[in-house]
């Protein structure tokens, strides 16, 4: 077994860890739409102030991106085995399939998380 | 027939099409520049990704077939396929972002020209600076070179685009809510614009020629922008200004300086110093003004003005020649 001692945990056979990552990323989205839409319509003009929320919103879900991706490349257990193969049917299989699958989503939310925030610190107003 | 030829026929056709009043790729203002700028450069770097990728399979398939380790393999996805689209892309969308907020800059010649999308024609309104009325005009924008001017968009019932590829970026004009964007003209000349956004039957019928003017020009032409309509000189023309007003069409049109004070229609003010007629859809000559008096609806589908194919063809044809000395 890839961790000796270490018997797998509910977040070994769940899904939804595996997803989590990209689920950070959708909502990042739509937290950062809403501020700057409300922002620009209620508060009106003050640029400088909302980069600075966007950009510590931007920071909150890279960590949380960060924290899961880390866990899932835990779970994945590469440097052990160097296994990209999962299709078996033992539970080192599915973990190392959840982990490995859940990793590369991580990776994948991180960078759209960063492009999505790419515009919020460049363009220079609200229209 | 050398098999290459019809390529090349092609390719100066389509290249043939990059010149001309309403090109991208030929640019007559500081923001079209930039634009072009981006699609030069993007194509450069599109040519140079596409001969490396052809020419690396080439290489792997035809120069030196070999297999590759699983890790060899493994890093070349890891590098060549994530890592460094990654990166480059990144590149591209910051460049890309970066040239926005200059499309937006702040006037600085202290000319605002208000635009309203109507269906299917343009409303244009000129603030100097320090104006507190405006000068009216429609189906045409004239701007000075060598400033930025401001532009607010306006819509009337639906949404339109307002797009001079030659000069800039395009913008939604939206219902209910002021757009605004900026113009920086730098070379003279007699440009096109065209909606840009599906309003209709008449949408592809929706365009206007943008004139680019020195200063001094333009400062002349604004001032007589703003003066009212000359008087009709011939006899044809008294005859067709007592037709316009007999038949009703300044219930819709307004002539300055004398009692048509309509705005369901377009401005006529100087009607004739415009260069197209109907929003860039026909010739400004008698003949096409006569066309458009009788049928508009066979100019433009749907268009929003009745036709006059009920008058006698001698009656149309005195309100065009009083209709084409409006200069
Ligand atoms: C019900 C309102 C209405 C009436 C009445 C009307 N028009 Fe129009 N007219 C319009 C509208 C709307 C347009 C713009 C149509 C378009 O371009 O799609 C227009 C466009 C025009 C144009 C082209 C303007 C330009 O900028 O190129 C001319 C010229 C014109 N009308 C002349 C006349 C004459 C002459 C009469 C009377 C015989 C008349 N109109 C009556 C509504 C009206
Ligand atoms: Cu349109």
């Amino acid at each position: 077994m890839a961790r000796p001692g270490v018997e797998d945990g509910p977040e070994d056979r769940s899904l939804w860890h595996m997803i989590f990552a990209p689920t950070v990323w959708a909502v990042h989205f739509a937290v950062c739409y809403a501020v700057q839409a409300i922002w620009c319509a209620k508060i009106g003009g003050d640029i400088a102030t909302l980069r600075v929320v966007l950009v510590a919103i931007t920071i909150v879900a890279l960590a949380i991106i960060s924290f899961f991706g880390f866990r899932a490349w835990q779970r994945w257990d590469y440097f052990h085995d160097r296994d990209y193969i999962h299709g078996g049917e033992t539970d080192e299989d599915r973990r190392e399939f959840l982990g490995h699958t859940g990793f590369m989503l991580a990776c994948l939310s991180f960078v759209a998380v960063l492009y999505v925030a790419m515009p919020f610190l460049i363009i220079g107003s609200c229209i | 027939m050398w098999p290459g030829g019809p390529v090349l026929i092609c390719a100066i056709l389509v290249l043939a099409g990059c010149d001309g009043p309403q090109s991208v790729l030929a640019p007559g203002g500081e923001d079209a520049f930039v634009l072009a700028n981006l699609f030069w450069f993007l194509l450069a770097g599109a040519v140079v990704l596409w001969c490396a990728m052809n020419g690396l399979m080439f290489y792997v398939t035809r120069i030196n077939p070999r297999e590759l380790s699983e890790r060899g393999a493994q890093a070349l996805i890891l590098w060549g396929g994530i890592a460094f689209p990654t990166v480059v892309l990144a590149g591209l969308l910051f460049y890309a972002l970066s040239i926005m907020p200059e499309q937006r800059a702040e006037g600085d010649g202290g000319l605002r020209v208000e635009v309203t999308g109507e269906q299917w024609w343009w409303r244009v309104a000129y603030w100097p600076e320090g104006a507190d009325e405006p000068i009216i005009s429609a189906n045409e924008v004239r701007l000075p070179a060598g400033s930025r001017s401001e532009i607010t968009l306006e819509a009337d019932k639906v949404i339109h685009s307002f797009w001079v590829p030659s000069l800039g970026g395009k913008s939604d004009m939206i219902p209910g809510r002021t757009n605004r964007m900026s113009l920086a003209p730098t070379v003279p000349g007699l440009y096109r614009g065209q909606c840009a956004e599906y309003c209709g039957e008449s949408h592809a019928k929706m365009a206007f020629t943008a004139e680019v003017l020195t200063p001094e020009d333009f400062a002349a032409w604004l001032d007589a922008e703003a003066g009212p309509a000359v008087p009709p000189d011939t006899a044809l023309a008294r005859e067709g200004r007592a037709a316009f007003f007999a038949e009703g069409c300044g219930a819709c049109h307004a002539i300055r300086g004398t009692p048509a004070h309509g705005r369901v229609g377009p401005d006529l003010t100087h009607l004739a110093s415009r260069a197209t007629l109907a929003a860039g859809t026909l010739p400004m000559t008698g003949e096409a003004l006569a066309r458009w008096i009788t049928a508009p609806e066979s100019v433009k589908p749907g268009a929003l003005m009745p036709g006059y194919d009920h008058l006698p063809p001698e009656r149309i044809a005195a309100m065009a020649a009083y209709l084409e000395g409006l200069e």
